[in-house]
């Protein structure tokens, strides 16, 4: 199991390095100066080379790379372009904010799913299945920027029972810990709603299409022969069997939780990595740039491993068969 | 309304929604831009019907239009005005606003059925893109085998490491957004799933006896693969297809949303989602119709898929 693990953290190091190579090149390539948006019309050219000096860009090409990579192995992800601050406490900031948001999505999103799949797959074809089936093939079609702006309308304009934006209301800190917890969920209660609807749906369709398949398979039928209650062959033995391919879209889930958090932590002002990313790439930040992808595919490849692990566990071949 | 009612629609509702696409611009009342008048046709509800007039070098939208001894009285920016006849050079013309006007006074239905054709188009073209290199890069790998087959499966590997949205964004930002960019940033990461695919089919393919015996028959590797291969995986290619079509049109609206999309005379139905957003407070019409619009196209497009595929697929989760 630790050589297992070993083997897959190590073999995603590589993938982590390609990613960001990638990006730099891209940064690269792109055309015109990065400072263009930086500078105001009457800088003089003087002050234009300075500027470069200061952020290393007047170097070569393989200079940099080569000391932005160092830096990558020591930790340091250099000085953001935009902010004048160290790249990686900034990132390290939004990232909480960020999981504040996804971690709780991504329960909600399979706690919710994997209710409602099975629920509408042990109805089989009765109203809970319709019902289920129907709305959540109607949710999973609303991307979740999309269905952010009704519920805004909703629950923020219409009903005010919710905040807009940001993470906290202001002078939250002057309140108590407990005010302030539950100000962040009021705060959370809005985009946390619009990534979890869409992604929910989407599992529960497949959740209930793979229970389905399962039920009918014979080693349920085996175990109701054995004497299980119907409740107990549906959940220990054809759930487990149903979960392996979900877990595959654990692994999926986590790109598209950051992904799709771009949109609603910029809707919805949410300080996290989503908007920094989005920040950063409207300032040309390419220290910021670099430091964000770089942490996605690290977060990527955690969410790969994540899934295997979860395979391996819920199903005892996987174990064996890997070499 | 039953799910294989709803998958049986969903090539109906698709083909409506291509011809609505091909036909928007001679359908569309206005030109997706035309700001007649900024401050009398502003955020005017669905379904109104106005009039405009024009009074010297402007040209007026007023509602409640009537005549009066002196000349004209209306409604325009929540007002009850008057104009003297004198004044009034040309006029009254109706006008028409189906789903209602924009926050800057323009027709939503235009914007929308322009937007329909840019977001559709691009995605197809997009498609099209990840099609061509998926295919060819995936059996390229699973054809040639050795260093093609390494360098193919790192690519694949390290696009899939990065969050798509992350990198299309780098990309639109750093390269101008412009229709061609875009095209190419969307289909360039599109195909990676595909070519996995294309490969494994390759490789199971490649010493079965119809390509043997196609082989043996003279026929180069370009013919094997689209004479023998693609006919085989034409389903795979055909569910592939409409999913990355829906996920396109997804990632589009919400690069345009970002106002990362294609810049302004495009109008997409992101850039009509970011207008509503705006206006939110005031008026629900001008979002309600571009999220409807996108929700109708994926509906359509994933039911379609499900019939196509006669199985189901994993969610996509981008």
């Amino acid at each position: 199991m630790i050589g297992f693990l070993a083997r897959r953290v190590l073999s995603s190091i590589p993938l982590v390095w390609a990613a960001a190579t990638l990006v730099f090149l891209l940064a690269e390539a792109a055309p015109g100066d990065p400072f263009d948006r930086l500078r105001e019309p009457g800088v003089s050219v003087q002050t234009a080379a300075r500027m470069h000096e200061a952020f290393g860009t007047d170097r070569p090409f393989l200079v940099r790379y080569a000391d932005w990579l160092g830096g990558l192995l020591r930790g340091d992800l250099g000085t953001s372009w935009s902010y004048r601050q160290p790249a990686a406490g900034l990132i390290r900031q939004a990232a909480c904010n960020t999981l504040v948001l996804a971690g709780p999505a991504l329960v909600l999103q399979f706690a919710l799913g994997l209710a409602a799949g099975v629920a509408a797959a042990r109805s089989r074809s009765g109203f809970t299945d319709r019902g289920v089936s129907l709305a959540a093939a109607a949710l999973y079609a609303v991307p979740s920027f999309c269905l952010a702006l009704p519920l805004a309308w909703l629950l923020a304009v219409r009903l005010a029972w919710l905040p807009v934006s940001q993470m906290h209301s202001i002078g939250a800190v002057d309140m108590p810990v407990s005010w302030r917890l539950l100000d962040t969920l009021r705060h959370l209660a809005l985009p946390c709603l619009a990534l979890v609807l869409p992604a929910a749906s989407g599992i529960a369709l497949y959740v209930r299409d793979q229970m389905h398949a399962t039920l009918g398979r014979g080693f349920v039928r085996a175990a109701r022969a054995r004497g299980l209650g119907s409740r107990q062959a549906e959940l220990r033995h054809a759930l487990r069997a149903a979960l392996l391919p979900v877990t595959a879209l654990f692994g999926l889930a986590i790109p598209g939780l950051l992904g799709g958090s771009v949109a609603i932590e910029v809707l919805f002002a949410w300080p996290g990595l989503g908007r920094l990313a989005y920040q950063a790439v409207l300032a040309r930040d390419v220290p910021l740039i670099l430091g964000c992808t770089c942490l996605a595919s690290i977060l990527v490849a955690a969410g790969g491993l994540a899934a295997d692990l979860a395979a391996a566990a819920l199903d005892p071949r996987t174990r064996e068969a890997r070499p | 309304m039953n799910p294989g009612g709803l998958r049986r629609a969903g090539p109906w509702a698709g083909l409506a929604v291509c011809l609505l696409a091909l036909a928007g611009p001679w359908i569309a009342p206005h030109p997706p831009e035309e700001q007649e008048d900024v401050a009398g046709a502003r955020l005017l509800p669905p379904w109104t019907r106005a009039q405009a007039i024009v009074a010297g070098p402007r040209t007026l939208v007023v509602t409640g239009l009537s005549r009066t001894p002196s000349g004209w009285e209306f409604d325009r920016a929540g007002r009850r005005q008057a104009l003297a006849a004198a004044d009034v050079t040309a006029g009254p013309f109706p006008r028409f606003y189906p789903l209602g006007t924009d926050g800057l006074g323009r027709d939503v239905s235009s914007r929308l059925l322009h937007g329909v054709r840019h977001s559709v188009g691009l995605a197809a073209l997009c498609v099209a893109l990840a099609l061509l290199v998926g295919v060819g890069a995936g059996a390229l790998a699973g054809l040639a085998g050795g260093w093609c087959d390494v360098v193919v499966s790192r690519a694949v590997e390290v696009l899939m490491s990065i969050p798509r949205l992350l990198l299309i964004m780098v990309c639109a930002a750093m390269f101008r957004p412009s229709i061609p960019v875009l095209v190419l940033v969307l289909g360039g990461t599109t195909w990676t799933g595909l070519a996995k695919v294309v490969r494994a089919e390759t490789l199971s393919f490649r010493d079965s006896g119809p390509a043997q015996a196609a082989r043996a028959a003279g026929s180069s590797a370009p013919r094997l693969v689209l004479r023998h291969l693609v006919p085989q995986i034409l389903p795979v290619l055909a569910v592939f297809a409409a999913l990355r079509f829906a996920d396109t049109i997804v990632l589009e609206s919400a690069l345009s949303f970002l106002g990362l999309g294609a810049p302004p005379p495009a109008v997409s139905l992101g850039d009509i989602l970011a207008s509503g957003r705006e206006t939110l407070q005031e008026a629900w019409w001008v979002a309600a119709a571009p999220g409807a619009v996108i929700t109708g196209i994926l509906l359509a497009v994933r039911s379609a898929s499900r019939g196509l595929a006669g199985l189901d697929d994993p969610p996509s989760m981008t």
